[in-house]
């Protein structure tokens, strides 16, 4: 990157209030306009991936809530399924039900908290407040459930910590929701600074999505009808259709998660359903202190509320992993900024940035 | 412009709605069973054995204790600058000597506090 005399060199972060975490993007600016960008990421770094190495799999199942702070369980269950899979464990009918309905509330969470501070990136403070009182109602939950509200430990490998309890509470919240999402659209999905702040702003080609690893919400906001939902083993059972929206902008990305948590309603009542009429929880639990992956290559999927995740893990036999890699959706976001930003104005940067929903400690590790 | 009267008057409508925050530290709220906060464990007889499983399953290497001759556990300590209150010790833990309480203000000036150290005999 050459800085010539007419450009100016910004640092965009790693304190800035909007940049969720700490990302810093080095801007080249030419007046207003952004003409090349280059994210720097690191400053969160735990090294999950090489801890893993030194953990035994119960030691290590307690941190992976910690990649993504928002939505824990999702990495929970890819290592709890990776070991599952691995030695052969099936799942029991209420208790894939249980981590449906769990899943699914722990990304109407994370989409409710993206709601807000999206909506406060762009100014609009209210919403931030209405969609935080509704997550909290998530939170205690998982908390009541789970002993904390961010930090589960409750997939355990071959079933759940313990069987579910205080159902009630998830139907209240599936109850309430809908109303509260109207109360949202009604604030924001028409108005008119809204609109002129994201209406054809950051515009994902489909094909561009694709080449870029872009996944989850922000590629079916670009129209392409891709879910992992759709053929994940804890699904089988489940009715969904995935939102796709054929906008591609930013306004686009909103709306499909607004639509998304809509869908993520449909399936937890699924799972009441599933979990009222079967009874016997019938875990198969092993004993954490005896896990060993037998020698070989393990790899898994999950649709995370940022994008796909996965986890690969590379075993030789032993109690630890002799490599694991964890994929997440915000990586790849942030990634593409480089050449989503360019020819798009500075005071739009944010909403376009804001709109991928990305998450750094995911991006980190 | 009828979006925004209509956004408006859904915000006017909040206005007349009961506050859900609370005044911390003044008010608490409730606060869950399950909660996982400091960590307490029980020693003698009818607790903790010294069989080890904790240590094993700690993530964060945050257990020690010290056994006597007769392997009988004398001395027990959780390491609160470690500890990541996942709770692996109190559920694996074959005797059900550990106990995760409500308790969460552990902010303190003396880094020493944060070694919590438990000694047979009493409940300390
Ligand atoms: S697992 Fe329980 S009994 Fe065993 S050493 Fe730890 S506290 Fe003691
Ligand atoms: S709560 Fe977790 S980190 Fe803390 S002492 Fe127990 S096992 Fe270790």
């Amino acid at each position: 990157m050459t800085i010539t005399a007419t450009t100016l060199k910004l640092n965009l972060g790693p304190q800035h209030p909007s940049t969720h975490g700490v990302l810093r993007l080095i801007l080249e600016l030419d007046g207003e306009k952004i003409l090349s960008c280059e994210p720097d990421v690191g400053y969160l770094h735990r090294g999950m991936e090489k801890m893993a190495e030194n953990m035994t799999y119960i030691q290590y199942l307690p941190t992976v809530d910690r990649i993504d702070y928002l939505a824990g369980c999702f990495y929970s269950e890819l290592l709890c399924r990776t070991v599952e899979k691995a030695l052969g464990i099936e799942l029991s009918l209420r208790v894939k039900a249980i981590r449906v309905a769990l899943l699914e509330l722990n990304r109407i969470s994370s989409h409710l908290l993206w709601i807000g501070a999206f909506l406060m990136d762009l100014g609009a403070v209210s919403p931030f407040f209405y969609t935080m009182r509704e997550r909290e109602l998530i939170l205690r939950y998982f908390e009541k459930l789970t002993g904390q509200r961010m930090m589960y430990n409750y997939f355990i490998f071959g079933g759940v910590r313990k069987d579910i309890e205080h159902i009630d509470d998830i139907e209240e919240i599936i109850k309430i929701l809908p109303e509260k999402l109207d109360d949202y659209e009604k604030i924001i999905t028409n108005n008119p600074i809204f609109l002129s702040r994201t209406k054809g702003k950051g515009i994902i080609e489909p094909h561009i999505a694709i080449n870029n690893a872009i996944t989850g919400v922000n590629l079916r906001a670009s129209g392409v009808n891709y879910d992992v939902r759709s053929n994940d083993y804890l699904y089988k059972n489940f009715e969904f259709s995935p939102v796709v929206i054929n906008e591609k902008d930013a306004w686009a990305r909103y709306k499909a998660r607004i639509l998304e948590i809509k869908e993520s309603i449909k399936l937890i009542k699924q799972a009441l359903e599933i979990l009222k009429k079967e009874q016997s929880l019938n875990q198969n639990l092993i004993n954490p202190l005896t896990i060993k992956l037998p020698d070989g290559e393990y790899y898994h999927e999950i649709e995370a509320p940022r994008g796909m995740a996965s986890i690969y893990i590379k075993s030789t036999g032993l109690d630890k992993p002799y490599r694991l890699k964890w994929r997440t959706g915000s990586y790849y976001s942030v990634n593409f900024l480089r050449s989503l930003l360019v020819g798009e104005y500075l005071n739009d940067a944010i909403a376009i940035f804001g709109s991928l929903d990305v998450i750094l400690p995911e991006v980190d590790k | 412009m009828f979006s925004i009267i209509e956004g408006l008057f859904t915000v006017i409508k909040h206005l007349f709605m009961k506050p859900t925050t609370l005044e911390y530290p003044e008010k608490k709220r409730y606060q869950s069973e399950m909660f996982r906060g400091k960590p307490y464990v029980k020693i003698g007889n009818d607790g903790c054995v010294g069989c080890g499983i904790c240590k094993k399953v700690c993530p964060a290497k945050a257990i020690e204790y010290i056994q006597d001759n007769n392997k009988k556990v004398i001395s027990y300590t959780f390491n609160l600058e470690k500890c990541i209150f996942c709770g692996n010790c109190m559920y694996y833990c074959p005797r059900g000597a550990i106990k995760l309480s409500q308790e969460f203000e552990l902010a303190t000036e003396q880094k020493e506090e944060l070694k919590l150290n438990y000694k047979g005999g009493c409940d300390d």
